[in-house]
């Protein structure tokens, strides 16, 4: 039987193992959150992020989720992020649009677009951008299925970005999950939008339901959150806020009939 | 022997000195050279494939001078023409460096010849018509007036009507009354005199990028592999880096030029988008670079020099890092768009341009990020709405509505149906008619007359063919909608009244 000390200094050296093996994974990841309230709290850079929706079509949704957390980390010394595509993909999902980014409240001059014309062309570029020091996040927007992006891929961009301190959001489009190596692993949903105040026919400000399927990072695994210019809202779907703009109803209102008194002076 | 099909009959384009020898000419008929020398061998000439060879063929050259260009005025090759201003000394002096490359190319097996004069015109006709040599300044119109005329690189017709006026010789043409000659030719064969004997200067293009500075080495072996060529490099950028930090320079643009044994020069280019020496940064840019290659490198038989040439140069002083001074990250941005459009191509690494127009697709552009976006930029409009996303060419879809000219109720995209339960809108944008390139019709054409008896009808005057502006052509009303899973699209309403089409043009988020 080893003496107490030992059996201390095993347990000690059991710990630095653990410690070295899972500190990008967890370990470091869990000191990035800025606090762990109930809330949505902003996960600092650092972390590959997937963020999955079920169809290509909610590809709006994903770019904004994306940028929304992006927006978070830019800063004087990391003034750009970059966002990447394969060139086929641009009439599938469409291309960021600068007036749009504009009103999303994203800056489109700090948005810089790479167009690559083959998977492992993109995956080079995302590893040399991220290693950029001037970069805040690298926004990778792959569609479908792609055999070059297994474990060991998504492995060598998790440990890219934790060194880098600059965060990777892959936008993928599925039902279906693959083994990878990311820190965080979003499903998001497009929910309905914000009652516009004085228009309730007109849509309103984003809701997103974002569910965290992989990452120990919150307590909460799941947030309905709205977005506006000054950043994220936490809109809990459970119960009622204070918020006025919770308080909105979850569904829209029936069309009104007398829709023909909008027409002569717009249409 | 080579022959080429002009106005539908064969005729011979080039021959051999054997072929001179039998009598033979250039622009002979060629069944009459069938007639006059049986068994002769004759292909059909390929001009482009000749052009190709000896554009190559002139790159080689460009060891012995860095202004090099093939002279396109009499042939589309054939010609080259060297601008040895301040290089003939490398050579040991004007005589020995023509007697080198002359020996040089007579030892590859070519018939040559070359003359060394102080105008292009002057040399084009004295290596054409008169014995190799080098022609001095002051020997230039005694050795020119002694030439034919048609050491002037002029068209068959003028030479033709100067041989029919009895003018055989330079010095003849020379002194006759300019205007009549002139008035007879055509500007152009004054213009050739004058550029012969100096009074008019005479430009080349030099085919390849005038490198300012350069580095390069020489191999006593030819190498071939592409890691070799990518050392050399990074040892030539380490020099040339050097000897612009003590010159107190920066450069924009790097070539790479690989001489190869078989007389070819591979070039390859990479820009930067800031002024730089930095060679690590040079030499990944040209790696990046040869991850990129489509067939254009083959070393061949190897690679015997290399040149690393820097051009767009500009003043770069030396910084110094200072310990207050706030990091920004611009600069290493820039190089990392280098880098990544040195592998990608320049059109991969893109930023936003924002265009004054309200046309949505023409609002925001999209320009290589290496190309600085100009300061000057039109001024984005933060309060419209607009989608995060917008596809480049808008999609058809069908909508219905549920009063005519109503919100869309619902809407099939992609064979897809949706139920759009809010929508907001319109937004109508009219077509920029300025832009339309079609001709208001200010005033209407008159009809035409019914002639009178007994006179004789006119023509119509010319009116051109004034097309209406339609300014219901381009009109868009455009809504942003929303289906009932919370999924907003952004689509317009193409045309007014009975003939419109609806389209999906971006997603919001």
């Amino acid at each position: 039987m080893a003496s107490p000390d030992h059996q201390q200094r095993i347990a000690a050296l059991r710990d630095t193992i653990a410690d070295i093996e899972r500190k990008p994974a967890l370990a470091e990841a869990r000191a990035l959150v800025e606090n762990e309230t109930t809330g949505f709290a902003l996960p600092k850079g650092g972390l590959l992020q997937e963020v999955f929706t079920d169809e290509r079509r909610h590809a709006g949704a994903a770019l904004g989720f994306a940028l929304a957390q992006a927006r978070s980390l830019l800063n004087r010394q990391r003034p750009a992020v970059i966002y990447l595509q394969l060139l086929k993909d641009s009439q599938e999902v469409g291309l960021p649009y600068g007036p749009g980014l504009l009103s999303f409240g994203f800056d489109p001059g700090a948005l810089v677009l790479v167009r690559a014309a083959s998977m492992a062309e993109l995956l080079w570029a995302v590893e040399e951008a991220v290693a950029c020091r001037a970069v805040a996040a690298v926004v990778a927007d792959i569609a479908g299925h792609q055999k070059i992006l297994d474990f060991t891929a998504s492995r060598r961009l998790s440990l890219r970005a934790a060194s880098a301190g600059s965060s990777i959001f892959l936008l993928r489009y599925g039902t279906w999950r693959e083994a990878s190596a990311a820190h965080l692993r979003w499903r998001l949903t497009p929910m309905l939008s914000v009652r516009k105040r004085f228009d309730p026919l007109a849509p309103g400000a984003p809701r997103w339901r974002a569910q965290l399927e992989k990452g120990a990072l919150f307590k909460q695994t799941e947030w309905l959150l709205g977005w506006s210019k000054n950043g994220f809202t936490t809109l809990d779907a459970g119960r009622r806020h204070a918020n006025s703009v919770a308080a909105a109803p979850p569904f829209p209102l029936a069309l009104p009939a007398n829709m023909a008194n909008r027409l002569p002076e717009t249409a | 022997m080579l022959y080429e099909r002009i106005k539908g009959g064969l005729r011979l384009a080039a021959i051999d000195a054997a072929a001179g020898q039998a009598g033979l000419s250039v622009g002979q008929n060629l069944a009459d050279a069938r007639a006059m020398v049986p068994g002769l061998t004759v292909r059909e000439i390929d001009r482009q494939l000749l052009e190709a060879i000896f554009a190559d063929f002139a790159d080689w050259h460009s060891n012995a001078s860095p202004l090099v260009a093939v002279m396109t005025d009499a042939s589309a090759f054939g010609d080259l023409v060297l601008d040895i201003t301040g290089v003939a000394h490398l050579f040991g002096g004007e005589r020995a460096m023509l007697r080198m490359l002359l020996t040089r190319l007579r030892d590859l097996g070519y018939a040559v010849s070359g003359a060394i004069a102080p105008t292009i015109g002057g040399a084009w006709a004295v290596s054409h018509f008169a014995r190799s040599q080098v022609v001095e300044p002051a020997d230039l119109e005694a050795i020119l007036d002694a030439l034919p005329v048609h050491a002037l690189r002029l068209t068959e017709q003028q030479i033709a009507g100067l041989v029919q006026m009895g003018l055989k010789t330079l010095g003849q043409l020379r002194l006759r009354p300019r205007k009549p000659l002139q008035a007879r030719f055509g500007a152009t064969l004054l213009l050739r005199l004058d550029q012969a004997y100096g009074i008019v200067e005479e430009r080349m293009t030099p085919r390849l990028p005038v490198a300012e500075r350069y580095a390069e080495r020489r191999f006593v072996d030819p190498i071939g592999l592409m890691d070799d060529v990518l050392l050399t490099a990074h040892d030539l950028a380490i020099q040339l880096g050097i000897r612009l930090e003590a010159e107190g320079l920066g450069g924009q643009a790097f070539h790479l030029f690989l001489y190869c044994v078989d007389h070819r020069v591979m070039t390859f280019s990479v820009n930067s988008s800031r002024l730089t020496r930095d060679p690590e940064h040079i030499t990944k840019l040209f790696s990046n670079r040869s991850e990129r290659l489509e067939g254009e490198y083959n070393a061949g038989f190897g690679i015997d020099m290399i040149r690393l040439a820097v051009s767009s140069l500009g003043e770069l002083d030396a910084v110094q890092l200072g310990a207050f001074a706030t990091y920004d990250g611009t600069e290493d941005l820039d190089q990392l768009q280098d880098r990544i459009s040195s592998r990608l191509g320049t059109m991969a690494v893109l930023r936003t341009q924002f265009v004054s127009s309200h046309i949505p697709e023409r609002a925001a552009r999209l320009v290589p990020a290496v190309a600085h976006v100009a300061a000057e930029q039109a001024s984005a409009r933060p309060e419209l709405v607009r989608p995060l996303r917008l596809l480049p060419v808008p999609e058809p879809i069908a909508i219905n509505a549920e009063v005519p000219d109503g919100l869309p109720a619902s809407m099939i995209w992609r064979r897809v149906s949706y139920r759009l339960t809010k929508a907001s809108g319109p937004e109508r944008l009219g077509a920029e008619w300025w832009r339309t390139g079609q001709r208001l019709q200010l005033v209407p054409p008159e009809k035409p007359k019914k002639p009178e008896p007994g006179e004789k009808q006119e023509p119509p005057p010319y009116v051109p063919d004034l097309v209406l502006f339609n300014p219901d052509a381009g009109t868009r009303d455009y809504y942003m909608a929303e289906d009932a899973e919370g999924r907003r699209f952004w689509i317009y309403r193409q045309g007014l009244y009975s003939e419109t089409s609806w389209y999906l043009h971006g997603f919001f988020a």
